[in-house]
């Protein structure tokens, strides 16, 4: 069976962010380098070089692509864009992560074929914003996503499960009888509704729903048993 | 022994505080433009003198109710006395000056030089007493010596103390001022053209029989209404000559007015920025609670733009013009003063510690900021400071600079795509959650005495009945989150409650909790 890869398409600090990020996810990661930014690489020493032109092909032989994913994270908004349409011509459900400088270029990589693109300027101004003015609500969601705390978020995919099916999600004590709050719910089509919502309200539980839950690790490893699965 | 007495007397004054205090509060009123309260002092000056004007020309053809008139020409004048005595007392201190003398001379072992000192003294009330603005207060007080006549018409002298109450005046005043050379300089030219076409005039015409021109003084007033482009017609020169010199004049008259106007738009335009600086000072200080933003450059804009968007005041400096007028043009409070230099905190007149509600250093340079930090931690300690980092290494740095949070924009970044890569829903549901497009929100509700006066434990808040969840309560005693509480948590003040819901539905359930 071929094993799945991360790509990391740039030389710069951002690349290396994402690559610390990555161990524990992807066994193999590999690093490559624009030719045309060769000489800061030879001064790292690491990754490979590659050309926009280049031709992908070899990764299909050697990788499960399908559960792969890359990170376009060139210097250049151009460049990132150009590299996330070749991509998405060779492989059509890699999961392409741009990074871009503006919203811009953000919208010209989500049609290149981008599966997530982060607009890093937006990003770091809805950081600094949030920490000014729900500076609480920023630091216990930041704890809870990155796991610096007892409090984690998860997702629990429903699977064959008679104990929730046909419920309405307000018809169940979530805090009280699990000690869990349930956030949102995703059905099969995709659809993401939180929970408050009055769609998700007139929505019954059904299997292959999946739950992003918040709670203590033991509650949500006890919550998942009652349901079986976790993500 | 007299000596000793006097010296004594304004030790005693110089130290009393209840007489500093005083003195104080009335140099705040009177010559502190940066004090909150003057504005209202001024806006009953410039109503007093409305009421004196209108008086003066309600009474050329009406009789006036006694008491106005008493009102105008004695409570009017009184204030105004009294106000013109309290500024020559406030603008300068005598005791100060005597103090002064006495330990300059008791330095140099010689007795306290009496005579110097008065005399330095007076010079110093003299020197004020002879500045336009003190001349036109007291010719202000003299409408209350109403019985002469003449002196009744010094109430329009009330109307130049317009200058001294209204910001625009004095900003027109110092428009003109900067342009005082060139003013001076077409001044004089005017007033050589008027005096040769008055005398040439007067000479061409004054024989003539049939000329209006028969005096020097019709001569002179010929001129100005000529060179004034007004030319009303009563008085034209009939001689040859006569027209000769109207021809020069009238040329001479467009050359002035033309240069006049260019002058007064120019010094405008030169004036335009600091103008609108000075507004925005005024404005600043006046209100409560700002960001002030170090910097403008990318991260910084969106930061400003989401701030203002959270109806925030935020004021921007930064030391590059480009990218102030950047800011400017979008409709921004922007300064064109170096974040890193004292002086413009200083020209800020702002208390940092109460009217700031963070700094945020946002320049795209290390060293910048650092250097930011510095220059706000050396006017105050206690300042909330945010700062950008672009290089990892420099993190430490920032923290010695007293930096309060720093932000490694890099690094928030790879976290962001290892919680994408390892829960995509869970990431997008909390990112929702912040986000301002969805009607889900995440809100902390403050726990004041007020809200505690009505809940006490957490059971008692009901937040289901309002369709809010509870997500947890932050203990602000133990600085720490409690996810989920139980129902016999008690709250206390300062505590936050955070809540997840609809907004509408947590804007309600707030005003539920705040109720009377």
């Amino acid at each position: 069976m071929k094993e799945k890869i991360a790509l990391i398409f740039g030389n710069n600090a951002y690349a290396s962010e994402i690559k610390k990020n990555l161990f524990e996810e992807y066994e193999t990661i590999r690093i490559f380098t624009l030719k045309q930014e060769r000489k800061t690489q030879e001064e790292k020493g690491d990754g490979e070089y590659f050309d926009l032109s280049d031709d992908w092909s070899e990764l299909t032989e050697r990788y499960d692509m399908q559960n792969s994913i890359a990170f376009c994270a060139l210097e250049d908004d151009a460049n990132n864009i150009f590299l996330c349409i070749s991509l998405r011509a060779s492989f059509e459900h890699l999961k392409i992560i741009a990074l871009s400088s503006d919203k811009e270029s953000a919208h010209k990589m989500e049609m290149a074929g981008a599966t997530k693109v982060i607009p890093l300027v937006q990003t770091t101004a809805d950081i600094i914003v949030d920490m000014l003015e729900k500076p609480i609500t920023t630091h216990v969601l930041h704890n809870i996503l990155y796991g610096k705390g007892n409090l984690k978020i998860a997702q629990i995919k429903v699977e064959d499960n008679n104990y929730f099916e046909g419920k309405y999600p307000s018809d169940i004590e979530w805090s009280r009888d699990h000690g869990v709050l349930v956030l949102s719910i995703m059905d099969e089509e995709m659809n993401s509704e939180f929970i408050y919502s009055s769609q998700a309200k007139h929505h019954p539980i059904k299997n292959g729903d999946i739950f992003v839950v918040v709670g203590y690790e033991r509650d949500i490893e006890d919550f998942d048993k009652l349901i079986r699965s976790i993500e | 022994m007299f000596k000793r007495l006097i010296v004594d007397f304004f030790y005693f004054l110089q130290t009393s505080r209840s007489y500093q205090k005083t003195r104080r509060f009335f140099y705040n009123f009177l010559e502190n433009d940066s004090y909150p309260h003057k504005k209202y002092f001024d806006a009953f000056m410039m109503m007093l003198i409305f009421i004196s004007v209108a008086t003066l020309i309600r009474e050329v053809k009406h009789d006036i109710d006694a008491r106005l008139l008493f009102f105008n020409y004695y409570i009017i004048s009184l204030i105004f006395f009294t106000e013109y005595i309290l500024r020559l007392w406030v603008t300068s201190s005598v005791s100060e000056i005597v103090i002064r003398h006495y330990e300059n001379d008791s330095m140099l072992g010689k007795k306290l030089n009496l005579l110097a000192t008065f005399y330095e003294v007076l010079r110093v009330k003299l020197r004020y007493i002879l500045s336009i603005k003190a001349i036109i207060d007291l010719l202000a007080i003299l409408p209350f010596f109403h019985q002469l006549r003449l002196l009744r018409i010094f109430i329009l002298f009330r109307v130049f103390k317009l200058f001294r109450y209204a910001r625009s005046f004095q900003i027109l005043t110092s428009v003109f001022s900067a342009k005082k050379f060139e003013f001076i300089t077409l001044f004089i030219f005017a007033s050589i053209v008027i005096i040769i076409s008055s005398i040439l005039v007067y000479v061409m015409e004054a024989m003539n029989p049939a000329s209006p021109i028969n005096t020097l003084f019709e001569a002179f007033y010929w001129s100005i209404v000529t060179i004034a482009t007004v030319g009303y017609g009563d008085i034209v020169p009939v001689t040859d000559g006569g027209r000769i010199v109207a021809i020069i004049v009238i040329t001479a008259g467009i050359a002035v007015l033309a240069f006049t106007t260019s002058l007064v738009v120019s010094a405008f335009n030169e004036k335009l920025d600091e103008i609108r600086e000075t507004k925005i000072v005024n404005n600043i200080s006046s209100t409560k609670k700002y960001y002030i933003v170090c910097g403008y450059e990318s991260i910084a804009q969106e930061v400003v733009k989401k701030l203002l968007n959270s109806k925030m005041e935020v004021l921007i400096l930064d030391e590059d013009e480009e990218r102030i007028n950047q800011a400017k043009k979008a409709g921004y409070a922007a300064l064109n003063f170096d974040p890193g230099s004292v002086e413009s905190y200083k020209k800020l007149q702002l208390d940092l510690n109460t009217q700031v509600k963070a700094i945020l250093c946002l320049r795209e340079n290390d060293v910048e900021n650092v250097y930011t930090a510095l220059t706000i931690r050396s006017l105050s300690k206690e300042v909330y400071i945010l700062s950008l980092v672009m290089q990892e290494i420099n993190k430490k740095k920032l923290t010695y600079a007293g930096v309060n949070e720093i932000l490694y924009s890099k690094e928030l970044i790879g976290m962001v795509t290892r919680e994408f890569v390892g829960q995509p829903v869970a990431f997008e549901v909390i990112h929702a959650l912040r986000s301002e497009f969805t009607n889900i929100n995440i809100e902390e509700i403050f726990i004041s005495n007020h809200v505690l006066e009505n809940f006490v434990y957490v059971k008692d808040l009901m937040s289901s009945m309002y369709r809010v969840v509870l997500l947890g309560v932050y203990k602000k005693k133990l600085e720490r989150f409690f996810f989920n509480p139980i129902d016999s948590t008690i709250l206390e003040e300062g505590d936050y409650l955070l809540v997840i819901g609809n907004s509408y539905f947590i804007q309600e359930f707030t005003k539920y909790l705040n109720k009377r």
